[in-house]
C-alpha cells in the first residue's frame, strides 16, 4: 500500500494534516512503499481517518498514523483471543458477543470499552 | 450502520478487515455476528482512545505533529506497553526498506550522467535505429526490384530463343 511516498532522499517525515489543515493526499490501501513494504490489514487511510475526526488533532505524522494501525491489529488480535478463552471455558466453540463482555470486563487495559454498544 | 451518513463521527474500521483479521487469528472459530459488530466498534474505540492520548502527549511535547514516538508514549500509559516491542519492530523494518530504497534510488542517480544526458543518448539511439531500419528496409526492396528485373529478362530472353527456334514466322509472339 502506497502511503503517499516520500520523495527519494527526504528525511524529513510527512505529515497527515486534521481538520484544521488543507486535505492530505489519499491513502492507498496496501502499502508497497511508504511504511515498509508490509501489508496493513486494517486501510491507513481510515486510520487516519478516525484520528482527524477528532477536533483536537491538527497534524500526525505517516509513521504515527502507521504505528496506530499496527497496535490496532494487535488489539483487535488480543481481544479476539481473550474472548475465545472465554468461549472454551464456557464449553463452547463459537464465539459470542458475551464472550468480548467478559473479556473487556475481566482486562484492565479494556475498561474504555465498557459500555460500547452496538 | 451509518458509514454512509457522511458524519466523521460514524467513521469506523471497515467490517471486512475485521472479519479478516477474526479468520486470520481465529482460523476454525465460528464468530456469531453481533460479536464481530462489537469487534469492529471496540477497535475503533481502540483507535479513538489512543489517538487522544498520542495527542494530548504531542501537545504537551510542544510538538505540532504526533510522531510516532508520542503513539508509543501513549500506549504505554494506557496500558499496552506490551504492544510496543512488536510495533517498534515493525517501525524499524519499515524504516529500514525505506532507508534501502532511498540508497537505490540515489545510487543510480550517481551514475555520473544526469538524465538529460542520458536522455538525449536514448534519443539518438533510437533515431540511429530507425534510420538502420529504413536502410535495410530500402536494401531488400532494391534487391527484390534487381531479382524481378532479372526474372523479366530471363523470360524475355528464354521466349526470344524460342522465336528463334520456332519456323512459323508470321505469328509473332506477343509474349514480354
Amino acid at each position: 500500500m502506497e502511503m503517499v511516498a516520500a520523495p527519494a532522499g527526504s528525511g524529513a517525515p510527512r505529515e497527515e494534516e486534521g481538520p484544521g489543515g488543507e486535505a492530505a493526499a489519499a491513502l492507498p490501501q496496501a502499502p508497497t512503499s511508504g511504511p515498509g513494504a508490509r501489508l496493513s490489514r486494517l486501510p491507513l487511510a481510515r486510520v487516519k481517518a478516525l484520528v482527524k475526526a477528532d477536533p483536537d488533532v491538527m497534524l500526525a505524522e505517516q509513521e504515527a498514523i502507521f504505528i496506530l494501525e499496527q497496535a490496532a491489529e494487535l488489539f483487535v488480535e488480543t481481544i479476539a483471543r481473550d474472548a475465545y478463552c472465554c468461549a472454551q471455558q464456557g464449553k463452547r466453540k463459537t464465539l459470542q458477543r458475551r464472550d468480548l463482555d467478559d473479556a473487556i470486563e475481566a482486562v484492565d487495559e479494556f475498561a474504555f470499552l465498557e459500555g460500547t454498544l452496538d | 450502520m451509518a458509514s454512509s451518513s457522511g458524519n466523521d463521527d460514524d467513521l469506523t474500521i471497515p467490517r471486512a478487515a475485521i472479519n479478516k483479521m477474526i479468520k486470520e487469528t481465529l482460523p476454525n472459530v465460528r464468530v456469531a455476528n453481533d460479536a464481530r459488530e462489537l469487534v469492529v466498534n471496540c477497535c475503533t474505540e481502540f483507535i479513538h482512545l489512543v489517538s487522544s492520548e498520542a495527542n494530548e502527549i504531542c501537545n504537551k511535547s510542544e510538538k505540532k505533529t504526533i510522531s510516532p514516538e508520542h503513539v508509543i508514549q501513549a500506549l504505554e500509559s494506557l496500558g499496552f506497553g506490551s504492544y510496543i516491542s512488536e510495533v517498534k519492530e515493525v517501525l524499524q523494518e519499515c524504516k529500514t526498506v525505506a532507508l534501502k530504497r532511498r540508497k537505490a534510488s540515489s545510487r543510480l542517480e550517481n551514475l555520473g550522467i544526469p538524465e538529460e544526458e542520458l536522455l538525449r543518448q536514448q534519443q539518438e539511439l533510437f533515431a540511429k535505429a530507425r534510420q538502420q531500419q529504413a536502410e535495410l528496409a530500402q536494401q531488400e526492396w532494391l534487391q527484390m526490384q534487381q531479382a524481378a528485373q532479372q526474372a523479366q529478362l530471363a523470360a524475355a530472353s528464354a521466349s526470344a530463343t524460342n522465336q528463334a527456334g520456332s519456323s512459323q514466322d508470321e505469328e509473332d509472339d506477343d509474349d514480354i
